[in-house]
């Protein structure tokens, strides 16, 4: 490369790079109590300490953690499953494909709202059940927002990610998998050891990078954290927004440091994801060269 | 190898973009407005103010999360303004916390403010002033400020706090229940039965996490430890701690019989009145006593929703408009403020199809036109007689119970869960 | 179990994945709109207790909040989107410059505001946005959009010169082009169809963000989305509803359109 290119190139990642790094370092600065809403002015990590040790913090973390992992792991499943039995040209399979993309451009505020009214206690399904009788009231329906364990929101993420990762699952085997399946089938392998041995590893390959960005943007959602998740554990982003507007001026501080978290996670994901794609051969159109 | 090498190189381009954006967004800084502040504005003729506000523009940061409040103040105060002064209104969205946050950060950055008049009271009036982000004192020049019931401890302090002439009376409200006359055709009156019902209904019911679950606990808080008497004078920490261990037991000893088991809160209390709409919960609340008619007429709660005053006593507070620090047309502002205040707006505001919103003012000292067309407002059989209302208001307390029990709520109850 | 009847059970299995792909994808959507007119929606009524136009009769008032909430919408919306693709073009460009380690570290700049949790980066912007004077202002939200938005189309630009032929280019250089011409004449006609997808990525972050929206808007920018979570938290189903049926509807169009264009551009292609 051009040393001319390389450094336009370097100009081009940290000018992407700037206002996150903007953004962090005033984080930094409210945390260690220097600027914003009730700054002493001294330096001091005892904040930091004090509000990354607090249970609540490190079970909305933890809980956002659970949320995202789980909502990635159930969207690429169902993305993978529908990418392998939805295959070919047939105009079913179209269909198919067309109706599983089909929210890709939805908000995930827009998400959140559907995921309170049809799976909430007095939501659709609730209502269904009713007047199938098989619950009585509310009360019987059980509880999937608000929940502890985050069922509605995993769901209401994975409807609002499924559709990314079918069209990464689709383009990932009609590129790479087609070939190699045919080569297999060529070699005598039967469809189970295909499936096995080249469908399945292509597959899940492909859509690693995606799926670690999938896990990196729910991780961050605020809004639908906001609609669907319980009190107990408030989850990291939502807890966030309740520091930054306490009552107590004093408390308002800890969202800096909660901030610094949520950007701090965001880090060691995009360092994951690019260490996937460094690792993962002919993932990356320019890497060869 | 290579990237090492490039270091210094990375650090020169990223430093020269951290430069670039910094000298990008210090660029236009902030341009001081040349006109005089609130506290001289009030040493003025009335008449010179209202000069000084004719063809301005006013922007009222204040909550617009109800289409009733939103209506009475985009189409009823908004089209008077700009007929009789010449005033244009943009109402914008912010409240609380988000207010102080603004003007903190807006200080320290030198920027020009973003707001005219902010709706406040309580917490954010006394972080407000204790940051002295407030113009003042103007409230008092106010014309208008004659007809307010000036007597009134509970229109006159704020969460115990002399509004000295920092912000302007803009309404009253009652804390009250909101329960379902057909589903609870007799409803508990007192904190004891209330606990009884519970007990006798398990999971049906509930308070939210925000303002008005807090207040529902603050009027735990008195009617268990002694009346608010005990918690009136200051904050005072032995006080505070006797009354939230109080409601903390009266908690614990239902908590299991709470909607879903005491282990999750609605976040808001528009989340309980949609739980209470759908009969998950049997009861709401509202720091208005008029939310449960006004909010069945906007068909979010049901036809046969009620408020609830319980015998103890629940909280009355008013709330206010400011002047923050830095805003840009406080002469309007003082107008807009004033207008607000006038036996007119008070009026349409009162009226339970518009907003249902209490007066500040002395009905006693509007002349008698006015004072007639308030006795005339027919609350109708759905609301609380206005002597009941009356016999069992109680006042706030120091902004510090609130923010404590907040705190402590979260701490040992949520989150200890 | 023979090997044609399990072939043939196969083609049943699809059909029934199909209709469960359609409920699960449109039932969320379709209920919105019922909501919106249902006049109040309580349980146990499906359709609503007061079927009416209530929630979107407040589209054509003067004072109503959802059609300025739209125009707001897509203004900022089409204002990232069209900045979003014009500066992710040569910012792609140069990251696709980069070999080796570089390589990886410019993706994961690019990456680093798209991954960013937007309400982090908000509060911690929101000091550098109000001190620039850009609080509460079209201009600064969408500035602020343009942050993740920027990071999405710089990407996707990456990945698209990472397969473009430069020996176009090249060839137009050495017919003696300038670099004007190269690029007005080659480069860009080439790159049409990458641009229009950039510009809808852009448009969608806008679309759909809210914290950057709240915490740089300071309450006087109010899109459609802040409108609805507005609503939401407010107890007004009906008109949230009416509002999130709004927000579908545009990217719906946009993308319907993008899938459109795709399919003639495969019949047009040799």
């Amino acid at each position: 490369m051009s040393s001319r290119s390389g450094r336009f190139g370097i100009a081009a990642a940290a000018l992407l790079a700037a206002p996150v790094l903007v953004g962090a370092l005033y984080a930094a600065a409210g945390a260690l109590g220097l600027v914003g809403p009730g700054a002493s002015g001294r330096p001091s990590l005892a904040r930091a300490v004090r509000v990354l040790t607090e249970p609540t913090v490190v079970q909305g973390t933890l809980w956002i953690l659970w949320v995202a992992g789980a909502s990635t792991l159930l969207s690429g499943t169902v993305a993978g499953g529908i990418a392998v039995v939805l295959r070919g040209r047939g105009k079913l399979e179209g269909l198919g494909r067309g109706l599983a993309v089909l929210p890709l451009p939805v908000p995930h505020l827009v998400a959140a709202v559907g995921g309170l009214l049809v799976l909430g206690q007095s939501g659709l399904l609730a209502r269904v059940g009713f007047h199938a009788g098989l619950i009585d009231g509310p009360a019987e329906m059980p509880a999937l927002v608000y929940d502890p364990l985050g069922v509605g929101l995993i769901l209401a993420l994975t409807w609002k990610e499924v559709p990314f990762l079918t069209l990464v699952a689709v383009s990932v085997l009609g590129t790479r998998g087609d070939a190699l399946e045919r080569t297999a089938r060529g070699l005598g392998a039967g469809a189970g050891d295909v499936f096995r041995r080249v469908t399945w590893p292509i597959l899940w390959r492909g859509m690693l990078p995606a799926a670690v960005a999938v896990f990196t943007f729910v991780a961050g959602s605020y809004e639908a954290a906001v609609i669907l998740a319980p009190s107990d554990p408030l989850p990291l982003p939502v807890l966030t927004w309740e520091r930054f507007v306490d009552a107590g001026l004093a408390r308002r501080a800890d969202a800096y440091v909660l901030a610094l978290l949520g950007l701090g996670i965001a880090a060691v994901a995009v360092a994951a994801h690019e260490i996937v794609r460094a690792r993962l051969p002919g993932l990356d159109g320019g890497s060869q060269a | 190898m290579g990237f090492l090498i490039r270091l210094p190189e990375v650090a020169r381009l990223g430093g020269c973009a951290a430069g670039l954006l910094a000298m990008a967004l210090a660029g236009c800084g902030s341009d001081s407005e040349s006109g005089l502040d609130a506290s001289t504005l009030a040493g003025l003729p009335w008449d010179s103010v209202v000069e000084r506000a004719r063809g301005s523009e006013v922007v009222w940061r204040l909550w617009r999360g109800d289409p009733a409040i939103n209506s009475y103040v985009d189409e009823w105060v908004a089209p008077r303004l700009a007929e009789r002064y010449d005033i244009r209104l943009r109402a914008v969205d912010g409240q609380g916390a988000e207010l102080v946050n603004a003007l903190v950060v807006e200080r320290e950055a030198g920027a020009r403010g973003g707001a005219d008049l902010l709706w406040i009271n309580g917490q954010t009036f006394h972080n407000l002033r204790r940051e002295d982000l407030l113009q003042g004192p103007w409230a008092h020049a106010l014309p208008s400020a004659a007809f307010v019931d000036s007597a009134s401890t509970i229109v006159m302090r704020d969460f115990e706090q002399d509004l000295e002439g920092y912000e302007s009376p803009w309404g009253r409200v009652q804390f009250a229940l909101i329960y379902d006359t057909l589903r609870t055709p007799t409803p508990p009156r007192t904190v004891e039965e209330l606990g009884r019902w519970i007990d006798e209904h398990p999971g049906r019911f509930t308070h939210d996490q925000s303002f008005t679950g807090m207040t529902f606990l603050k009027t735990l808080m008195y009617a268990r430890a002694g009346g608010v008497e005990r918690f009136e004078g200051g904050f005072d920490e032995d006080a505070y701690r006797v009354g939230r261990d109080s409601v903390f037991s009266w908690i614990e000893a239902h908590r299991d019989d709470f909607w879903r088991e005491g282990n999750v809160y609605p976040s808001g209390v528009a989340d309980l009145h949609r739980l209470f709409a759908n009969g998950e919960v049997d009861f709401s609340m509202s720091n208005n006593e008029n939310e449960a008619v006004t909010k069945a007429r906007q068909g979010v709660l049901p036809e046969s929703a009620r408020p609830l005053v319980l015998r103890e006593g629940t909280i009355a507070n008013a709330h206010y408009v400011g002047i923050p620090f830095n805003a840009p047309n406080p002469a309007g502002a003082m107008v807009v403020a004033d207008f607000l205040l006038s036996p007119e707006a008070q009026l349409e505001k009162r009226r339970p199809e518009v907003w249902g919103d209490g007066t500040v003012l002395d009905l006693d000292r509007l002349p008698d036109r006015w004072r007639a067309r308030f006795d005339a407002i027919e609350d109708g059989p759905r609301a609380v007689p206005r002597d009941t209302l009356a016999r069992y208001a109680v006042p706030e307390v120091a902004p510090e119970y609130h923010e404590r029990l907040q705190e402590d709520w979260r701490r040992h109850v949520r989150d200890g869960g | 179990m023979t090997r044609a009847t399990r072939f043939s059970a196969l083609p049943s299995l699809r059909a029934w994945l199909v209709v469960l792909l359609a409920a699960w994808s449109l039932l969320p959507l379709v209920l919105l709109v019922v909501i919106s007119v249902s006049g109040g929606w309580r349980f146990p009524s499906l359709l609503g207790a007061d079927p009416g136009l209530d929630a979107w009769r407040s589209l054509r008032q003067s004072t109503g909040r959802l059609l300025p909430a739209l125009y707001t919408s897509l203004g900022l919306g089409v204002g990232t989107g069209g900045l979003a693709a014009v500066l992710g073009l040569p910012i792609g460009r140069a990251l696709s410059d980069l070999r080796g380690v570089w390589r990886f570290v410019g993706a994961g700049c690019a990456f680093l505001p798209v991954a960013a949790p937007p309400l982090a980066l908000g509060v911690g912007l929101q000091y550098s946005f109000l001190r620039a004077g850009l609080g509460g202002s079209a201009v600064g939200v969408t500035l602020a959009h343009l942050i993740p938005a920027l990071g999405y189309t710089s990407l996707f630009f990456l990945g698209v010169f990472a397969v473009f032929d430069r020996g176009v280019e090249a060839e137009a250089r050495r017919l003696g082009a300038g670099g004007w011409q190269t690029l007005t004449r080659v480069t860009l006609p080439l790159l049409r169809r990458p641009l229009a997808e950039a510009f809808v990525l852009g448009f969608l972050v806008s679309w759909a963000q809210v914290p950057l929206t709240l915490l740089v808007g300071q309450g006087r920018v109010r899109t459609l989305t802040v409108e609805v979570l507005s609503w939401v938290q407010a107890g007004q189903d009906p008109l949230a509803a009416a509002g999130a049926t709004l927000l579908v509807i545009p990217p719906l169009l946009l993308m319907g359109a993008a899938a459109l264009g795709f399919q003639r551009a495969q019949v047009v292609a040799p």
